[in-house]
């Protein structure tokens, strides 16, 4: 099949443009870096020849990250950089789109005219798109595109990725321009013959919309937020809402998740009829998946408002406030990115790092985003604050108590990063393997969300959660009911799972907890959110008569004491429970010991903080 | 002079990249518009000596110290 590469500047809208022509749904967000690893789909070009009707064909479309320029400073754009030139020769390639802002003309314009450059040698076609013309309309301002493209030597589009504005010009020319790439050939012009910085600064001049009227709300916003008193205070609360979040707004769809559980747990119980399959179905399928379904609504919530902080721009101004703070502990302001992903899931926010263009703090970033409290150790978070914590609420309902033990939890595994991330910073000073590089960022426009992207966002990250945890918690509670149920049929004190449990006991007894919360532990290194659904089949099997997706008061009536809680909190905050996690960081730091060492280290450090917290509160 | 000196809402233009500066860094900033003659302006200073925030043509950029005490300007 043909290929069409998608190239342009960070953050220019490149993704969104791809969602458009291709029909998926990749993630989009107002930050540079988005895009870190190629993403490639279908575009249909359709070509109507006017003698036997209409012709198709269909090509590649491969989305590559952005790139200031060919020469490459962060490990995301090398990687860019050399897979673009190395597709530049391969003679499948037909054409190259290159996506410009249009609010920030110049400085893409300089890398369009680079990339037009490789192209002419190459023999390729280039097409340039002006994306998000709409800002520029809201000021009426219009580009000239037969102009600028008679100048360029290659074909120009005016388009809004965002509000569709010329996309369908856009399908309509790409699809006859790739079906006969030749005809489009760049061609000599005084402009294109010019040193690329000289000919930006003069097209700019003249197609450009003034810098100063599309900057002064953005100027004006930054000095607010950015301002040394306010900035921090809105940074402080921004976060402090969005663990609050997790929680307050949750809570009536997870009880919502939770009584239609309970309901179809009900109907099917009446209708098994007391037996074997009863129990198997109430205790392993209800009480154990069940236990963990009650959770997405959460992941859902932190997805959205993490998706609201991409998309408005702000990440890029919460990198810049946190950069000196975080330089104290050898990392970057870029590094608070992959952080904050890292609360939603490890593996992009790994990926998410190769942004960082400093070899040691991008290392040392990436051994400690596991640090951060992913989706998937909310469901035991949230679990063991429901039987810990009270439900009680302050200030008309606006700060919760529960939600506020939520963020200490994540400041708590925020500052282990911290400190991990100081230690890991003075092992590596000196290696040369590992240079240091300066920060340097662009700050993006602040724009409002774009909907569409951000609903299927949300939308997948609950699917992508259950698919993920899912087989692996039913294998796991199939394996604990059959252990647990036999030989004595529902008597677990004295079953198989038992014998096992009491046996490893000794093990989890410094942190406070009996052998069924060990199985629960032991099980749990496969995914943290299997402790859940362990612990949910445990206890239906124990408690038949209770409701089946209410854990957590079966835990309070277990009598739970808080040092106990508080030690399985700060062991599930700090161990890196997640094979995947493991295996992407073998990936990006190409070695088997900093994926396995950081694995045992993290284990052995929960072991230790845990065992310390149920000593002094015990 | 350098980048790091220009107070809040005041320009300069710039004169030269130091040439002590990582070569990577400086065809960076080279490619980010940081030419001889470009205005810039400071847009706003973040506290602790955090890094500035300044215009060049149509973009905001934040450099750290240690690179924006390498970009020598001229006050206007």
């Amino acid at each position: 099949m043909q290929k069409i590469l998608l190239v342009g500047k960070p953050n220019s809208g490149k993704s969104l443009l791809f969602n458009q022509l291709t029909g998926l749904r990749q993630k989009v967000a107002n930050f540079p870096g988005v895009t870190v690893e190629l993403k490639s789909g279908i575009f249909n070009a359709h070509l109507d020849n006017g003698v036997d009707g209409k012709q198709q064909q269909k090509f590649e479309l491969i989305d590559y990250p952005g790139t200031y320029s060919l020469k490459s400073l962060s490990k995301d754009e090398s990687i860019a950089i050399e897979q673009l030139l190395n597709a530049m020769s391969d003679e499948k390639t037909s054409v190259i789109l290159c996506n410009l802002d249009a609010t920030r003309m110049e400085r893409s314009l300089v890398f369009a005219l680079q990339v037009q450059e490789i192209a002419k040698q190459h023999n390729k076609t280039v097409i340039f798109t002006l994306n998000m013309v709409d800002e520029l309309l809201r000021f009426n301002h219009k580009i000239d595109t037969d102009k600028l493209s008679e100048k360029l030597g290659s074909p120009v589009y005016a388009v809004s990725a965002k509000t569709l504005i010329g996309i369908s010009e856009l399908q309509k020319g790409l699809g006859e321009i790739a079906i006969s790439p030749e005809t489009y050939r760049v061609k000599p012009t005084e402009t294109n013959q010019q040193a690329s910085g000289i000919a930006a600064k003069s097209l700019a001049k003249e197609f450009a919309i003034q810098s100063d009227v599309v900057l002064k709300r953005q100027n004006a916003i930054d000095r607010l937020l950015l301002n040394s008193v306010f900035g921090g205070f809105a940074f402080l609360l921004i976060m402090f809402f969005l663990f609050q979040s997790i929680f307050t707004w949750a809570a009536p769809l997870m009880d919502a998740t939770e009584d239609a559980i309970g309901f179809i747990a009900g109907i099917v119980s009446g209708f098994l009829g007391e037996g074997i399959l009863n129990d198997f179905m109430t205790d392993a399928i209800f009480g154990g998946l069940g236990s963990f379904l009650v959770f997405v609504p959460q992941i859902m919530i932190l997805t959205l408002i993490i998706g609201l902080l991409e998309d408005s721009g702000y990440l890029a101004r919460a990198a810049l406030i946190c950069h000196r703070p975080l330089s104290f502990f050898g990392l970057s302001g870029r590094s608070f990115i992959p952080y904050l992903s890292g609360h939603a899931c490890a593996i992009p926010a790994i990926l998410a790092a190769r942004t960082i263009e400093s070899p040691r703090k991008r290392f040392v970033t990436m051994l400690t985003v596991p640090l951060m409290s992913c989706s998937a150790r909310l469901p035991v978070y949230a679990l063991l604050i429901a039987v810990l914590v009270p439900d009680t609420t302050y200030l008309g309902g606006w700060v919760n108590l529960q939600g506020a033990m939520f963020f200490v939890l994540y400041s708590f595994g925020i500052l282990t990063a911290l400190i991990v991330s100081g230690v890991l910073n003075k092992v590596t000073e000196g290696s040369k393997e590992l240079q240091d590089m300066p920060f340097i960022l662009e700050l993006p426009s602040y724009r409002l969300p774009h909907w569409q992207p951000l609903f299927y966002r949300i939308i997948n990250s609950g699917v992508q959660f259950i698919k993920r945890a899912a087989p692996i918690i039913f294998v796991v509670s199939l394996i604990i009911w059959t252990l647990g149920y036999f030989p004595n049929n529902g008597d677990l004190q004295n079953s198989y799972l038992s014998a096992i449990g009491q046996w490893i006991e000794p093990i989890f007894t410094p942190l406070g907890v009996d052998w069924r919360y060990g199985v629960a532990i032991l099980v749990s290194f496969l995914a943290r959110e299997v402790f859940v659904g362990v612990l949910g089949t445990m206890f239906s099997i124990e408690n038949a008569d209770e409701n089946i997706a209410g854990l957590a008061e079966n835990l309070q009536a277990d009598g739970l004491s808080l040092a106990s809680g508080v030690a399985l909190l700060a062991f599930y905050v700090i161990a890196l429970q997640c094979v995947a996690t493991v295996a992407m960081l073998k990936s990006e730091l190409g070695k088997n010991r900093y994926a396995w060492g950081a694995f045992i280290a993290y284990g052995l450090l929960a072991y230790l903080v845990s065992m310390s917290f149920y000593a002094v509160l015990s | 002079m350098t980048v790091w000196d220009i107070p809040s809402k005041k320009s300069a233009s710039i004169q030269s990249l130091c040439t002590s500066m990582h070569s990577d860094v400086a065809i960076r900033l080279q490619e980010m518009g940081f030419e001889e003659g470009q205005l810039i302006t400071c847009i706003k200073r973040t506290a602790f000596n955090g890094p500035t925030v300044i215009q060049l043509g149509d973009c905001i950029y934040s450099l750290e110290q240690s690179v924006a005490n390498h970009v020598n300007v001229n006050p206007i």
